[in-house]
């Protein structure tokens, strides 16, 4: 097992829609180590929505080489990206994205169920999950009848009940007050002291701040990578 | 890869129970055509039985021959009962020619009259009627021109209204005696007569010297020896009754094998008709389903943008939408096949058992071969469409749709 979550090697990455080719990524390289907590950042139209959806495996570089937790995924299929998505790589969506009609549980236990998992199983793992988060007593709830943070607790233990390599977060207070951001960076922060790889795509300069290294991306290329020594720690924020 | 097929059976249900009118407004299509498909072939399939059913006490041996009555002078076609009997001799197939119909006379048996059809009968009876008392006409006594007459159900019940077994005595009609050999039972109910307006039958042989004499006939039953030539027999003698009448008048016949076969060929008609109407409510009721399958992949592609992130593969996806296609169509045509069983058995049971008597049986395997048919056909051409699509949905597209 490699040292490395993920290698990002001289990826590109270009969109051609008709007669227009957009160069998304122009050669783009780090290494995101095991533990690590990546903030991605950068205006909109500098590629980081691109990268993210790379990471993601939702996506395939048009050159370059991506190596996800030892496995290089830029040659795999559509079905064996699922199966890494499945397996690796945790998502948290800045619109919460979870399935209105049925509960916490059901929500949290849906990667699970696509592993082929015992529905006894799923919902036991799911319960856990959840009460890691500390929403133990919601897991009956729909999300209707949760607060937004609530809301990203549970898309926060979905993305964690595959118990994956990578966790990403895509603009993960996006939606929420700023009371409730400093509860989710908390949270973050928590599960990286536990050991959790965290990659997070922001544009907000005040959630970056919470994670141990920042990489900004503007035009499709890496302008700046570097690491705080001054991480706020989330109890001092609250 | 689809490890377990049975929960997306669960996660199907709670969509579709999720939107119940919607659901229901979806399939109500499918179960109007399923229904209505199966409770007319249910239909059919009495009458036909109903029909079958009484025909099956006629006998494959005999036909009648009679004038057709649209001529002229219907009149002008009456037969003489010598020029049938000739037939016999004519046509090699033929057995017996006997005259057919009766004769009304005043009949005295103990101490009760009554005004019933005499009628003559040969010792192959037209109809197949059971008898309850004694024994049916024999050749001997038709060779015999024997005084000696079977009693039809009417005719017994008006003559010995007391009841008993009648084998024995004797009836009189006018200044004849005939000694009672046979009572037949009550004949089936039926949408065709199979009681020819006799109520006394006595052998053709003394019918014809007794009481027809030389009066002209109106229409003849003839016996064959091989059923299976009756047809070409038939139109023998129809060709020979015209000769006799110089073309000048027309006959039409009456077997059993060609009635059945002309009801027959009506029920093929509609059961044709009622398949083409089913066709079209199945391909109404599956546009119907699709389109509703199709909305609901579009109000779900962010939902079905995060299932492709979380993992699930295309094949998963496209089983989800499939199988809640099939859960629709299924449960459509279940519906459609209870509603379509009650309704043809109801029809079968109030209307049918009271017009024929006889008890048509439901055709429980075909009813479910059509509904189960209808529902895989209406999912496989009708639900892979949308699901096809939904498996198609590029999840960074998916994820981004408002």
């Amino acid at each position: 097992m490699s040292e490395n979550a993920i290698v990002i090697d001289d990826v590109t990455k270009i969109y051609s829609t008709g007669a227009l080719e957009v160069q998304a990524l122009r050669g783009v390289s780090f290494t995101i180590e095991r533990g690590d907590y990546v903030a991605i950042m950068g205006p909109s139209g500098s590629g980081k929505s691109t990268l993210m959806n790379l990471i993601g495996c939702l996506d395939r570089p048009t050159t370059g080489r991506y190596t996800l937790d030892g496995i290089d995924v830029g040659t795999l299929d559509d079905n064996a990206l699922a199966a890494i998505r499945l397996k690796k790589l945790g998502f948290v969506f800045q619109g919460f994205n979870l399935l209105s009609r049925t509960n916490a549980i059901k929500n949290v236990a849906l990667p699970l169920f696509y592993a082929g998992i015992s529905q006894r199983e799923r919902e036991k793992t799911a319960l856990a999950m959840l009460g890691e988060v500390g929403l133990g007593d919601r897991g009956t709830h729909k999300p209707n009848e949760l607060s937004g943070g609530q809301q990203q607790r549970v898309a926060i233990a979905r993305a964690l009940v595959n118990d994956p390599a990578v966790l990403l977060a895509d603009e993960p207070t996006g939606n929420l007050d700023s009371t409730t951001s400093v509860e989710i960076m908390a949270l973050f922060r928590h599960l990286n002291e536990s050991g959790r790889t965290i990659i997070m795509v922001t544009h907000d300069p005040e959630t970056a701040r919470y994670a141990k290294r920042t990489i900004r991306v503007r035009d499709g290329l890496v302008v700046s990578d570097e690491r705080s020594d001054t991480v706020p720690s989330a109890l001092e924020v609250t | 890869m689809l490890t377990q097929i049975g929960p997306f059976f669960s996660e199907a249900f709670a969509v579709l129970l999720g939107n119940k009118t919607r659901s229901l407004l979806t399939v109500l299509g499918l179960i109007i055509g399923v229904a209505a498909v199966i409770s007319i072939q249910i239909l059919g399939k009495g009458m036909s039985g109903a029909v079958t059913g009484v025909l099956g006490t006629l006998n494959d041996r005999s036909f009648f021959v009679f004038p057709n009555s649209r001529q002229a002078d219907v009149f002008k076609a009456a037969i003489k009962y010598t020029d049938i009997a000739k037939t016999t001799s004519l046509f090699p197939n033929i057995v017996a020619a006997l005259p057919a119909g009766g004769v009304q006379r005043l009949m005295t048996a103990g101490h009760h009259h009554a005004r019933l059809s005499l009628t003559s009968e040969s010792d192959i009876a037209f109809a197949t009627v059971p008898l309850i008392y004694g024994r049916n006409l024999s050749a001997d006594d038709i060779g015999r021109s024997a005084h000696v007459c079977v009693l039809a159900n009417n005719g017994y019940k008006r003559l010995f209204p007391d009841g008993g077994d009648p084998v024995g005595t004797s009836v009189r009609v006018s200044e004849r005696r005939f000694i009672v050999i046979g009572v037949q039972g009550a004949p089936t109910a039926g949408i065709v007569p199979t009681n020819f307006g006799g109520d006394v039958l006595i052998p053709y042989t003394t019918f014809v010297a007794e009481f027809l004499r030389t009066r002209p006939l109106f229409a003849a039953k003839f016996l064959v020896r091989d059923p299976s030539e009756i047809g070409a027999t038939e139109v023998a003698v129809i060709k020979y009754l015209k000769s006799i009448k110089n073309g000048r008048s027309e006959y039409q016949t009456f077997d059993r094998r060609s009635f059945s076969s002309s009801i027959d060929g009506i029920f093929t008609a509609l059961t044709l008709v009622v398949s083409l109407i089913g066709a079209v409510s199945l391909v109404v009721a599956g546009i119907g389903i699709m389109n509703i399958m199709l909305v609901s992949v579009t109000e779900r592609t962010r939902e079905i943008g995060v299932r492709k992130a979380i993992g699930a593969t295309s094949g998963q996806v496209l089983a989800q939408f499939f199988i809640e296609a099939l859960l629709l169509s299924g449960v459509g045509c279940g519906i459609g096949l209870v509603l379509g069983l009650a309704i043809g058995a109801a029809v079968d049971r109030f209307a049918l058992v009271a017009i024929s008597g006889v008890v048509p049986e439901i055709p429980w395997v075909q009813s479910v071969v059509i509904a189960v048919g209808f529902a895989t056909i209406v999912t496989l051409v009708f639900g892979t469409y949308p699901a096809y699509r939904a498996a198609r949905l590029d999840p960074i597209e998916a994820l981004r749709y408002e």
